[in-house]
């Protein structure tokens, strides 16, 4: 066992110095920072103010979709005053009762400087100025060229140059780029559709609203447009109609309660909330962290085993440790190196958590309580063991009867594939925890690592949890025995891989 | 128990052994023993199975037939920790330190973390190799990583080294260096065996050689017993007849050699190899010349060299294995 150590020192040592490894160490706990940092950096400030320009032809809309898009601005600068408030201010608790928190109220009581005006004696000294988000969305001049008056086709005809950015409208005194264009045409009232109208009555044809844009992903300028215009036709059908416009929209806000209850939790606890919700999804990500562990060390481990094939490294160290000495050592090397890796991805999971959690959308709090009540790590550290040391020794088979990577290629694809499968059903175990398709995965030793990880949270059958383990380290045993077999074998072995029959003769014999 | 008959035995001694590779029969029926301190080249055409015989010594695979006895025990591994071994197929890892790589070896083989260090480094300057002791593998030549390799090998001072091919590739020099390293590991009284198809190595290294050809045992003895295989030659250069020479004693035959000037016809030959027997007096051969009066322009006497001996002695089957 003593050379087996050494071995597996010399495995940890020498890849701890790989520039791979130090790159794997942080690269997660940059990724969880950024994910963490960068997307509010990114909500905030990333997002380009985009230009539109509207022609409205009908003349019945531009001043609500303008108003509607003010409104959004608004709401924008109302959560950015509270998130302010909440940083700076020395009592949060109190100024969130004292502060307008719709939007309706925070414009009816004179808007931001209001608002400002109310939370200056309570700030913390050394607070900086409030900074107004930007808008959005912003009006650009229709280029002077442009007939207003002139049928839908030829105008957008007109503005497509602007819309491909090959030429630029004026905004704000400099040149700017057009991001979209909204037609309204003359007609757009013979173009409501209405339910259970005649289709034969519809009087003109046409796409209704035409909105250009170039870009397709970002559709939060159509949303807001199309709610506007579509708001007020409603509001004008009520009026034609002769209905009450304000006891419709009291009807629409009327609703009863509704509450998710966990019959598993405590009595007068039972409400389901955000952290719940998390608790049950964050084995999800235990799963996705699972599998990358073993799959880049199951890399590692094939890339090692075929270097000293190939440099034939290994008669040497066969005539020094015996191959069950080498095989051990080899697994125990890299499975520290696992460790480490996963270690240090675990720390800065918690500091992350721990120096973000209290902000304000608050994933971070009740991830890091789940994380800190539930098995989740310590069941993670057993199932990523157990799950490395069977597919490192389905590696090590491979990996000995191989003499290049390209040939251990065709073997790792089969493998890589059966992995795939727990990635896959990541998503769907969560909804269903003890059902079918998990219980039956968790029986199948190759796939009990990943499945009952994702089920960790969701109180598995005792069965389940203590057979399927029972199972994988049986499994994992036998795994090893038969790695063992193989690599005595195959890792003297020179020229063509042999065929799997082979390999199992080699298992017989 | 058994450490009176363990010193007393023999360092290496293989009793009928055989090994199959499916139906191939890769060695056939090998004995031999090495005396403790010796020398021994082990020679043979490719293919011969010299590699399948030391890698079934070390124990790295099992033999069909036989019984091997290293170090006076049934098994290599056993003794592993008093074996020093080069494969003929060499390599290193490629980012390691060269003098860690060294030490890491020697730590196999039961050698401190420190020990191995300071023997490491020890090794690396007596052999000049110290400016590279602390770069990484990759960035030595050839000739220094197979040297490293050796001293990798050699780095635990085993009592029995085996080396296979330690020459192959190496230029002239650093041939001497190895040569060196092997007799300086002589001169400790180190048992060693080494494989080679370059007979000039074991001519000058070994006093005893093991010749097998086809898996077979063909010759085991000393260099001089190989040589008297040969029958010995005299060479003479003369324009006169040398038909007298025909019907000395211990003269067995009388045969033209062929010049690099290449002499035309068979009437003006100048160039004649006689092969004379064991006990034949090459001086008879002298004075019968001067006694007919056959005018000499050359007269050398010389023995056979290994390679001579070599082609001889597995000729055929040398190319039949190379073609194969």
């Amino acid at each position: 066992m003593k050379f087996a150590f050494l071995v597996a020192w010399r495995e940890y040592a020498e890849n701890a110095k790989t520039r791979g490894f130090w790159i794997g160490l942080f690269m997660f706990p940059v990724i969880i920072f950024l994910s963490v940092t960068v997307s509010v950096l990114l909500e905030t400030k990333g997002t380009p103010v985009r230009h539109y320009v509207l022609v409205d032809q009908s003349g019945k809309f531009a001043a609500i979709v303008e108003s509607r898009l003010e409104q959004a601005h608004q709401k924008q600068m109302l959560a950015a005053l509270n998130e302010y408030a909440r940083t700076y201010a020395a009592f949060p608790a109190e100024i969130h009762d004292a502060l307008p928190q719709s939007v309706e109220t925070f414009l009816s009581k004179g808007g931001g400087d209001y608002f400002l005006e109310q939370l200056k004696p309570r700030l913390k000294p050394g607070a900086p100025a409030f900074k107004a988000p930007r808008r959005p969305f912003q009006p650009a001049a229709l280029p002077a060229n442009i007939d207003t008056n002139a049928d839908l086709a030829s105008l957008a005809r007109d503005l497509k140059p602007y819309l491909r950015r090959e030429k630029n409208v004026e905004a704000g005194g400099g040149k700017v780029e057009l991001s979209a264009a909204i037609l309204i045409p003359r007609d757009i009232e013979k173009q409501i559709l209405r339910p259970r109208a005649d289709p034969a009555r519809a009087t003109a044809t046409g796409n209704g609203i035409e909105y250009w844009s170039a870009n397709l992903a970002d559709t939060r300028l159509r949303d807001e447009i199309e709610q506007a215009v579509n708001g007020e036709i409603r509001r004008r059908e009520y009026l034609a109609r002769g209905m009450d416009g304000a006891a419709i929209r009291d009807v629409e806000q009327t609703r009863a309660p509704f509450a998710s209850l966990n019959p598993s939790k405590e009595a007068g606890q039972e409400a389901v909330n955000g952290a719940d919700i998390i608790r049950q999804w964050a084995p999800s990500g235990f799963v996705y962290l699972l599998w990358v562990a073993i799959f880049a060390i199951s890399q590692m481990l094939l890339n090692n085993i075929i270097e000293e094939k190939s440099n034939r490294i290994i008669e040497v160290l066969l005539s020094s440790v015996t191959p069950g000495e080498l095989m051990m050592g080899k697994l125990l090397g890299i499975a520290a190196v696992g460790l480490t890796m996963v270690g240090v991805w675990m720390a800065s999971l918690f500091g992350v958590l721990s120096w973000k959690s209290g902000g304000a959308p608050d994933i971070a709090g009740p991830l890091l309580v789940a994380l800190k009540t539930s098995k989740l790590i310590p069941m993670f550290s057993i199932y990523f063991l157990l799950g490395y040391v069977m597919y490192g020794a389905f590696i090590l088979a491979l990996g000995s009867v191989c003499n290049t990577i390209k040939e251990a290629q065709n073997y790792m694809a089969m493998i890589t594939m059966t992995m795939m499968v727990p990635l896959l059903t990541m998503t769907f175990i969560p909804k269903d925890p003890n059902g079918t398709l998990a219980r039956v995965l968790s029986w199948i030793p190759i796939y009990t690592p990943f499945t009952m990880m994702n089920r960790v949270n969701a109180d598995p059958p005792l069965v389940d949890l203590v057979g399927t383990m029972i199972l994988l380290l049986a499994s994992t045993a036998a795994a090893l025995w038969m790695a063992g077999k193989i690599f005595r074998v195959g890792i003297l072995r020179t020229g063509q891989p042999p065929k799997i029959v082979e390999m199992l003769r080699w298992i017989k014999a | 128990m058994y450490t009176n008959s363990q010193a007393d035995a023999p360092p290496l001694e293989l009793r009928n052994v055989t090994k199959f590779y499916g139906d191939f029969k890769a060695v056939d029926d090998v004995s031999f023993t090495l005396a403790a301190g010796s020398i021994c080249g082990f020679l043979g055409p490719n293919g011969a199975g010299k590699t399948t015989t030391i890698r079934m010594i070390l124990e790295i695979i099992k033999p069909t037939r036989g019984v091997i006895t290293v170090l006076g025990r049934p098994s290599a591994l056993e003794v592993r920790q008093r074996i020093g071994y080069l494969p003929e197929e060499k390599g290193l890892y490629k980012k390691m330190k060269t003098w860690s790589v060294i030490a890491y070896f020697a730590t196999l083989k039961g050698l401190t973390r420190k020990a191995a260090r300071q023997r490491a480094y020890e090794l690396l300057e007596r052999y000049g190799l110290k400016d590279f002791a602390a770069k990484p593998t990759e960035a030595l030549s050839k000739g220094m990583s197979q040297k490293v390799q050796m001293l990798a090998s050699i780095a635990h001072d085993p009592e029995l080294v085996i080396l296979d091919e330690p020459f192959s590739g190496l230029d002239p020099v650093n041939q001497q260096v190895m040569e060196e390293i092997i007799r300086d590991m002589a001169g400790r009284k180190r048992t060693i065996l080494f494989s080679t198809h370059v007979m000039q190595h074991a001519e000058r290294l070994c006093e005893r050689i093991l010749l097998i050809a086809k898996g077979k045992k063909i010759f085991d003895g000393t260099i001089a017993e190989a040589k008297r295989t040969l029958p010995r030659r005299v060479r003479i250069e003369t324009d006169d007849d040398i038909g007298p020479l025909r019907g000395l004693s211990g003269v067995i035959s009388v045969d033209p050699v062929e010049t690099a000037r290449g002499a035309g016809g068979p009437d003006n030959l100048t160039h004649w190899e006689l092969q004379i027997g064991e006990n034949a007096d090459p001086q008879a051969i002298l004075q019968l010349c001067f006694a007919k009066g056959i005018r000499l322009r050359g007269f050398n006497q010389s023995d056979p060299t290994l390679h001579e001996v070599f082609m001889r002695l597995v000729g055929p089957e040398a190319r039949e294995a190379a073609f194969r």
